[in-house]
């Protein structure tokens, strides 16, 4: 065990190390904090000024998230098993004298970083739960403790259940059916009740809220813990509580006194993650998920430049679902509604809540893009080659995420303007601005790869083009929304918003079309 | 000849993934001051029997190191493993991949032995890199330092000269034939016919999962053929190569 602390010491020591080294892992490092602070001295000082959105609505919420990651990673683990693991413990720690009781006890240890990670995740989304709901003064510190008690022991479970369905494949079959009755008959009960509701925020409610699913294992569980943020310590929090000490517990005890021989179940996820890991620093994450979706109907037509716009569309349809659908189109659209419909202020006319869904849509776009497609053009030396000016191929080559962001745009705002009983025009609008500031995200991750060169870090990335935003797009953002506010006319708003991104788009642009001029200026 | 006790014993490995059996019934030993070639086309299931022995994978069959059943913690006090992707901690350094190495296999007075190897394998001057900060082939080479450090009596390298320098090659023959001499027993994974020329003693051909044929160098020097000859006969792939 000495040796396996000497491990996690050194690796936290040479990470601050890391950090004080480098200028800019730094300056991301104190802005981190100081937000982190800053939430949390706002969390402290100022009262909750709490609009009145339901318990049960928070309890639907909640158990709906923690199916939703339980259940993919159960499915994901059902297919390549789960790891806490990395190609560096499998080569030199599990092949050294250490028991393997000792090495699962460093895999939780290590674990922890990614426990801070969600941790952080849910400290910013407390300003909205504490707007919204009316919660517990140790409400926050409960939603933490869920989200712990999710990060332990999803791939503990993961390594327990593909321990048992890598011996047979029908297990596994059984494992998926299993998957597809739960989401199945959750989502029939959910449809039922809300044909009878017609409303989305009362079916969750409904469906979730109830002693079925708070002591329903390990997903009621973890929500039950959650939940006692706005109900308090009741019955159900104490079996959760004591369901999953008693998960997180037993599973590695009985791996421990089983004598089990994890470490084959844990390899082909290890091996799965390191891939991942590679694809997400080269940005290559599309690629990664790609399937062979066959040749028929397959071709690239263009000539010049113009083939990497048809190539790229190709690339899609073998990523996404359907055409331009895929898993970022699923994830705008749901969580831009959800939003909306917690959001505080319900007595917005529709043209205001039409610009607060495409304020939010923008957020979820900034914090989902990293480099873009183009990112994996540059790793390889194709694009250099193309006879074409350097404009013409960026041109080309950026233009499907525009297409794809007028595709997600038009699927959004069309909902929305139904549900909310918006205006044409405003839609329209709505849909430019949406591809027009998605345009500025592009252009800015480009030139600022071309000053800084590449920035492997995604939240350094997002730290950078925060800054860009901050000095270029804020002032048209908040004249916009002045406007929208101060005359009432948020059509007007979103059109400034729309016409003052477009001039950045295109000045963003003229500066970093160089950067595919030669092979150095990608560096 | 009187025989000696092997070091390495596997009896019986089978390793089925999903439908494919990679390793079928594979059978071989290898002696203390020997050097065993496991030979064969890319799929042939090197790999997965090097990964069985080193004790990562699930198998049928049995596997003793020095009489110890390869999983046991006696058994890896006394086997280093050289992987074909070398993978470091990313935030530790060379050194102290070094250290943790010494620590985990409780190792004493080591630090002369791996200043020699850093100047062995011209890593001296990066000693103090982070994983990250190097290529691969100085992984490569950080990996081979590690599986030597804890002077092993069985060594496992698969497909250990992919990536190296020259210089690194030569070096890693020249240890390949020490660790002979010192009487560890030595067990080599490769494809690569020309690479394991002139210093192995025992080559087993492996071909879909299975032990195609057993060669010893003075068997191969009877026969009068050449060891690719015989590797094309037995796999059948010399169409496909040429």
């Amino acid at each position: 065990m000495k040796a396996l602390v000497y491990l996690v010491i050194k690796t936290l020591k040479n990470l601050v190390r890391g950090i004080f080294r480098k200028p800019s892992a730094l300056i991301g490092f104190i802005v981190v904090f100081a937000f982190v602070s800053l939430l949390i001295w706002t969390n402290h000082v100022n009262p909750a000024n709490i609009k009145g959105a339901s318990s049960e609505l928070f309890t639907g919420i909640v158990m709906t998230y923690f199916l939703f990651l339980y259940t993919m990673s159960l499915n994901s683990g059902l297919e390549k098993g789960s790891t806490y693991f990395r190609m560096a413990d499998v080569n030199l720690v599990f092949t050294a004298p250490i028991k393997p009781g000792n090495i699962l006890m460093y895999a939780f240890i290590r674990q922890t970083g990614g426990i801070l990670t969600m941790l952080y995740f849910t400290l910013c989304l407390t300003p909205v739960l504490r707007e919204n709901f009316a919660l517990q003064p140790y409400g926050i510190w409960m939603i933490f403790a869920s989200v712990t008690a999710f990060s332990l022991s999803y791939p503990l479970i993961n390594m327990l259940l593909y321990s048992w369905v890598s011996k047979d494949n029908k297990r596994k079959k059984v494992g998926k059916y299993v998957l597809y009755v739960l989401w199945g008959s959750t989502l029939a009960i959910f449809l039922l009740d809300l044909a009878r509701t017609r409303n989305i925020g009362a079916s969750l409610g409904n469906v979730f809220d109830n002693p079925i699913a708070k002591y329903f294992p390990v997903i009621g569980w973890t929500g039950s813990i959650a939940s006692a943020a706005v109900y308090g310590i009741t019955t159900e929090v104490y079996v959760g509580t004591a369901g999953m000490v008693l998960l997180i517990l037993g599973i590695p005890m009985t791996l421990f006194r089983l004598n089990l021989d994890f470490y084959e179940d844990v390899l082909e996820g290890t091996e799965y993650l390191e891939a991942v890991v590679k694809a997400k620093r080269t940005g290559n994450t599309m690629a990664f998920y790609a399937k062979n979706k066959g040749r028929s109907g397959n071709s690239i037509s263009g000539k010049g430049a113009r083939a990497i716009l048809t190539k790229q569309f190709l690339e899609y349809k073998r990523t996404s679902f359907f055409f331009l659908f895929d898993v970022t189109t699923v994830i705008i659209i749901i969580s831009s509604i959800v939003y909306r419909l917690i959001s505080s202020n319900r007595n917005m006319s529709p043209d205001g809540t039409m610009f607060s869904i495409l304020c939010f849509a923008i957020y979820m776009l900034f914090i989902s893009q990293g480099y873009g497609r183009l990112n994996i053009e540059m790793e390889k030396p194709f694009i250099y080659l193309i006879p074409a000016s350097a404009s013409k191929k960026l041109f080309y080559a950026t233009m499907p995420e525009h297409i794809k962001n007028l595709f997600d745009g038009m699927l959004l705002f069309a909902l929305a303007g139904i549900l909310f009983k918006a205006g044409l025009l405003t839609v329209l609008a709505c849909i430019m601005a949406y591809v027009v500031l998605g345009s500025v995200f592009v252009y800015t991750s480009i030139l600022a790869r071309r000053i800084f060169g590449s920035i492997q870090s995604r939240f350094l990335l997002l730290i950078v083009k925060l800054i860009f935003y901050v000095i270029f797009l804020s002032p048209g953002i908040f004249a916009a929304a002045f406007a929208g506010a101060f005359t009432g006319n948020w059509f007007l708003g979103v059109l400034m918003m729309g016409g003052w991104s477009l001039i950045f788009a295109l000045i963003f642009f003229a500066f970093s079309s160089g950067i595919l001029n030669n092979i150095e200026a990608r560096e | 000849m009187q025989r000696e006790i092997s070091m390495l014993k596997v009896n019986n490995l089978t390793k089925r993934y999903k439908q494919v059996l990679a390793a079928n019934n594979v059978s071989f030993e290898v002696c203390p001051g020997e050097i065993a070639v496991l030979l064969g086309p890319n799929g042939a299931g090197k790999s997965t029997t090097i990964k069985s022995i080193a004790g990562l994978l699930r198998f049928d069959g049995t596997i003793t190191i020095g009489g110890k059943d390869n999983k046991s913690v006696e058994a890896k006090r006394i086997f280093g493993y050289v992987p074909e992707t070398p993978a470091l901690y990313e935030t530790l350094t060379v050194w102290e991949h070094i250290e943790f190495i010494a620590r985990a296999y409780n190792l004493e007075n080591w630090g002369e032995t791996a200043r020699a190897l850093l100047v062995r394998f011209e890593m001296d001057d990066k000693k103090d890199k982070l994983g990250k900060e190097l290529s691969k082939g100085m992984q490569q080479k950080v990996s081979l330092i590690c599986a030597l450090m804890i002077k092993p009596a069985m060594i496992m390298f698969d497909e250990p000269m992919i990536g190296l320098d020259p210089k690194a090659i030569k070096e890693l023959k020249d240890i390949f034939l020490e660790l002979k001499n010192s009487g560890c027993a030595v067990l080599i994974s490769t494809h690569i016919i020309d690479s394991i020329e002139g210093f192995w003693d025992k080559v087993l051909i492996m071909n879909k999962g299975e032990i195609a044929a057993v060669l010893t160098r003075d068997e191969l020097m009877a026969r009068g053929e050449s060891l690719e000859d015989i590797f094309f006969s037995v796999t059948g792939r010399e169409e496909t190569s040429q």
